[in-house]
């Protein structure tokens, strides 16, 4: 507020500066402004997983189809590959065959498709039209899909030998880019 | 050709708003006939080429004219015509457009209101009207270009978001909106313009003072069609979820009615000026934050675009904008001196100051909250989330502390007051408020805050009458008018204190609407078959069968609902879920039986049609449709007190001024 | 459905595949819920967990798959005894602190839930010390209420003291009349 004057005084002509208001002015503003600055070009939607470079939850899913349950534990030892995917998922399309194609390439590594909100039925039509090269898990009650922190499909957990994720890939992966996310996991780390 | 057309008039706009501004800026520091004149054609000549650029693209959506970039992006010959149209404003480019149309229509509008008023201060505001409509004619020229040449046109487009043509609402929504938040430039350029020539006049408060409560009249009713939208639409039962986007369209309506208050200050007892100014350039400055919000691809929310060149341009201005009002405030705000004093005991004035700062307060927190994550993310470089809960728990106690200042204040004296009149002022009301009070807790309600709500707001609405009956009950006291006749005098003389008071009522109605419809209302979710049924709170609900529905744009199943309450039939509910060829997820249209008392609401959460299931979410929720029903007498209260802006009655004055002439009655007594 | 039906339903419906299980939250803190207490926990719960699929809705609002089979398994812990904070840190550890709706306490989010605090106190200290100086400046005294000149210049009339000139007199007795509904510009006799 600023100090009372006797009533009809003509306006400074002087450029007087009021320093209170510059300051206060100053302190909401610049802050402001560098608080959105910072935040340009971030994509708010893209969320980093607290799971990388710990431990991969535990889980035992049976295959699509049927059989004995597979589990994470038996695992230990190989690298392994979890991708969560789903037959109304196009991204999901493209990649399969990169996918595919990796896991008969690389002997050593596990690969595992785990199914995301989807039914039974329509996962085992879509994987006999289509050759797949490692088995599919059902997850029921997304259960497996909420403790690894899906947002969606695709996403894919790669993970080292001892059982710690290495990465977290959102969005169709390309054979390049399994291929050097494999290479991390077999090495065991960033 | 279209194309064209369309990018030469968005040039041209920019252009001559460019000089506009220019030209208005010299003349206000270098008054002269002709540069007044030449800025308000410039004015003119900038809304009709908006207009244009407007009519062009709705032509082109009506046409299905694929070659222009916009209506590739939303048009399709398989809408309706009314989407067509509506399609305008329903993506970026187009809303930015949709936003000059707005702006220039203001800036004509109030330029030619005010061409042979106030000259020392209208070159200055229309000149920084110019620079902002300069401002969106860039953004529309480069970064949001709606008018760009397809090479290979497709046959047919997308058409717009699938959720936008699933209700009509869509088509009222956004033109209230804009005329809200657009319409925040008037009195920007109206408030900087008393900084620039350094005075704030009794003459000039007026026009402030109505330049924002227009706006504020459409973004309060655009504020609650949204929270209306939510509701009806997309089927989780609430109506505020405070979104960045809501907060968005929130917070320069917290400044606004701060504005409005502090700014009825101004022109009672010539004080706060410099506050009010800052409030009335702070809601501007809100409004192009709030686009950058909405449109940058920062904030996380439901309403959020890809990032492109947009949102860096619009932040720019925003600094720059900020940067220029620091500048303008540390210069010139000293200039507007207060010439009266604010009492300082307990009265009115006091009241005022309190509400100002609770408004201040709220708008703090609901920017702080929306910002926060990306604080966090910069400081500690964690993503979080700060959600309803958060905004809940802090909007509660502001709300019922604002019911309560909207109680005492006009229940205090102005000025001076004794402890008698104190007493007489605070005591009566308390009635009210038992009595509102007591009547909740007999229908049930527990919830503290809910009473003390009740409570306030009782005392509100007794004051409230009391003070619209007041100049009613003189007349009648001292013409021996009748009822009628002394509300109609009353109302004539004083309509902008009546429609405040009716404002004041509509938002306690509100605020006690929202406490009671949070805490009180019932829910349940159920999985039925075809004939099965359930109870919900009193109402029965069978589930006669579902049943699929096909439309050229979307495929829907729906099911039947019977309702019954005490064995009386209520008719038949429909809430369906939509299928659209563009989503994956199909989008639920809850079904909702509103009446007076509660509204009964049901969204489906899955549905099948050959199986003859459905998953469905039941709400009973009290007094919702009070909310939307006491928005409209705000803002009835709103175009009550503008009324008078548009009457003259200068020569009445004149004319009885020198008969008056018997000694005053002047006893002090 | 009482407490012992719902045991022995978890205990049938336990699958022989096991889903993922939590990382690290130990055992259960609190006493197992049922019936209505459990449906209102859930609820609450839910409204403080935000979907990951969804726009910023609360896994209690949103109706997608996600957010169900979330809600159900918030009612599994709640049924097994967890507690609130066990709950939000277990899904925490899944999707991170963006999943929470209401921020904690950790780090620099002290300042969301303190600053609005701080700023009313400010707030509240600025008005203070400006109504102190008003007061200071009005002079010495109750000199403003007792001099008719200056209460007429500042305050609205109560006591309908009008100018000497009589034609502003006229003047100021009809903006009384426009402004108070005062008859004539009179002020009505004290009711």
């Amino acid at each position: 507020m600023t100090a009372a004057s006797t009533p009809g005084a003509t306006p400074a002509q002087a450029a007087r500066i009021n320093t209170r208001v510059l300051v206060m002015g100053l302190v909401i503003v610049v802050p402001l402004i560098a608080i959105l600055v910072l935040n340009l070009g971030r994509d708010p939607h893209t969320v980093r997983s607290p799971l990388v470079g710990r431990p991969a939850p535990a889980f035992s899913l049976v295959p699509i189809g049927g059989g004995d349950p597979v589990s994470l534990e038996s695992l230990r030892g190989r690298p392994v590959v979890i991708n969560f995917w789903a037959t109304w998922c196009v991204p999901c399309f493209q990649e399969h065959a990169a996918l595919a194609a990796a896991a008969r390439g690389l002997r050593d590594v596990r690969f595992l498709g785990v199914v995301y909100e989807d039914e039974e039925v329509r996962t085992q039509a879509f994987l006999q039209q289509r050759e797949s090269a490692y088995p599919s898990l059902m997850d029921p009650e997304g259960k497996t899909a909420i403790a690894y922190g899906v947002f969606g499909v695709p996403e894919t957990f790669f993970i080292d030998r001892a059982g710690r994720i290495v990465e977290k890939y959102v969005g169709p992966l390309e054979r390049s880019t399994i291929s050097e996310l494999v290479a991390r996991a077999r090495s065991g780390g960033p | 050709m279209v194309p064209i057309l369309g990018r030469t008039l968005i040039l041209l706009a920019l252009l001559i708003a460019s000089a506009g501004a220019l030209v208005g800026f010299v003349t206000g520091a270098r008054p002269s006939g002709v540069g007044w004149t030449w800025t308000r054609r410039l004015a003119y000549a900038f809304a009709a080429l908006m207009a244009l650029a407007n009519l062009t693209m709705e032509y082109a959506l009506l046409t299905h004219d694929f070659s222009v970039s916009y209506v590739a992006h939303v048009g399709s010959r398989s809408v309706p015509t009314w989407v067509s149209i509506v399609s305008l404003w329903s993506s970026l480019e187009g809303s930015i457009l949709f936003w000059g149309l707005v702006m220039g229509a203001y800036i004509a509008v109030a330029t030619w209101q005010n061409r042979d008023k106030h000259p020392e201060y209208m070159p200055y505001a229309v000149g920084v009207w110019l620079a902002c409509g300069a401002f969106f004619s860039f953004l529309l020229a480069g970064p949001a270009q709606p008018f760009a040449t397809v090479l290979n046109p497709q046959a047919d487009g997308p058409g717009p978001n699938a959720l936008l043509q699933n209700h009509y609402l869509m088509v009222i929504h956004p033109p209230f909106l804009y005329s809200g938040y657009v319409g925040m430039t008037i009195p920007f350029g109206l408030a900087c313009a008393a900084l620039l020539v350094g005075r704030l006049g009794h003459d000039f408060i007026r026009p402030l003072r109505d330049m924002l409560l227009l706006p504020w009249i459409f973004l309060t009713v655009a504020i609650v069609l949204g929270g209306w939208w939510a509701y009806e639409v997309l089927g989780w039962g609430g109506y505020w979820a405070w979104d960045p986007v809501e907060n968005a369209s929130f917070l320069p309506w917290l400044t606004a009615t701060a504005a409005l208050h502090s700014a009825l200050l101004v022109e009672r007892k010539a004080v706060l000026k410099g506050w009010t100014v800052t409030l009335v350039i702070a809601t501007y400055l809100l409004t192009i934050l709030g686009t950058f919000m909405t449109r940058s691809g920062v904030f996380n929310s439901v309403h959020s675009f890809t990032q492109s060149a947009i949102g860096p341009t619009i932040l720019v201005f925003l600094a720059a904008a900020l940067l220029f009002t620091v500048v303008l405030l540390t210069l010139r705000v000293d200039t507007l001196a207060a010439e009266g004093r604010l009492e300082t005991g307990p009265s009115r004035d006091v009241m005022f100051l309190v509400q100002n700062l609770l408004f201040v307060l709220f708008t703090f927190t609901v920017l702080l909250g929306t910002v926060f994550p990306l604080v966090v993310e910069a400081v500690r470089g964690v993503q979080m989330s700060v959600g309803r809960p958060y905004f809940d728990k802090m909007a509660l106690p502001i709300g019922v502390a604002l019911l309560f200042v909207m109680g005492v204040g006009p229940a205090l004296p102005w000025g001076r007051a004794t402890k008698e009149q104190l007493r007489g002022a605070l005591l009566p009301p308390l009635i009210g408020a038992a009595v509102l009070a007591a009547a909740g807790l007999a229908l049930g309600v527990r919830s503290p805050w809910t009473l003390v709500a009740l409570f306030f707001g009782g005392f509100t609405a007794q004051v409230t009458l009391s003070e619209i009956l007041l100049p009613v009950r003189q007349r009648m006291r001292s013409h021996g008018e009748g009822v009628l006749d002394a509300f109609l005098e009353a109302q004539r003389r004083g309509r902008r204190r009546l429609g405040a008071y009716i404002v004041h009522a509509g938002a306690m109605i509100v605020i006690v609407a929202i406490g009671v419809s949070s805490t009180m209302g019932t829910s349940k979710e159920i999985q039925l078959r075809e004939g099965e049924t359930t109870t919900v709170g009193a109402y029965t609900l069978t589930f006669v069968k579902a049943e699929a529905i096909s439309e050229p744009h979307r495929q829907s199943a729906r099911a039947q609902m019977d309702i019954s309450r005490n064995g009386r039939s209520l008719g038949t509910l429909y809430p369906s879920m939509n299928q659209y060829e563009s989503q994956r997820e199909p989008i639920g249209t809850p079904a909702v039986r509103t009446s007076l008392t509660e509204d009964l609401y049901l969204s489906i959460h899955n549905i099948d049609t050959d199986t003859g299931s459905v998953g469905l979410l039941v709400l009973v929720n009290p007094m919702v449709s009070w909310i939307w029903i006491a928005t409209a007498v705000m803002a009835l209260g709103g175009l009550v007190a503008l009324v008078p802006a548009w009457r003259r009655e200068p020569a009445a004055v004149q004319a009885r001024a020198p008969a008056a002439s018997t000694p005053p009655e002047g006893a002090p007594g | 459905m009482n407490a012992v039906a719902l045991a022995l339903l978890l205990a049938l419906a336990a699958p022989p595949q096991r889903g993922a299980s939590a990382t690290g939250i130990g055992a259960p803190r609190g006493p197992p819920l049922s019936g209505a207490a459990l449906d209102a926990r859930t609820q609450e719960i839910g409204e403080l967990l935000r979907c990951p699929v969804c726009q910023g809705l609360s896994v209690a609002d949103s109706p997608s798959t996600m957010a169900r089979n979330m809600k159900a398994q918030v009612r599994e812990k709640l049924a097994a005894g967890y507690e609130q904070e066990q709950i939000l840190s277990d899904f925490e550890s899944s999707y991170g602190e963006f999943v929470r709706l209401q921020p904690t306490m950790r780090g620099v989010n002290w300042l969301v839930w303190f600053g609005p605090l701080a700023v009313l106190l400010g707030g509240g200290g600025i008005v203070a010390w400006a109504l102190k100086r008003s007061r200071r400046d009005a002079g010495p005294g109750d000199a403003t209420q007792t001099d008719p000149a200056a209460r007429a210049h500042s305050d609205p009339p109560s006591r309908g003291a009008l100018p000497d000139d009589p034609r502003l007199a006229a003047a100021v007795r009809r903006v009384r009349q426009l402004a108070y509904g005062w008859p004539d510009g009179v002020p009505p006799r004290a009711s």
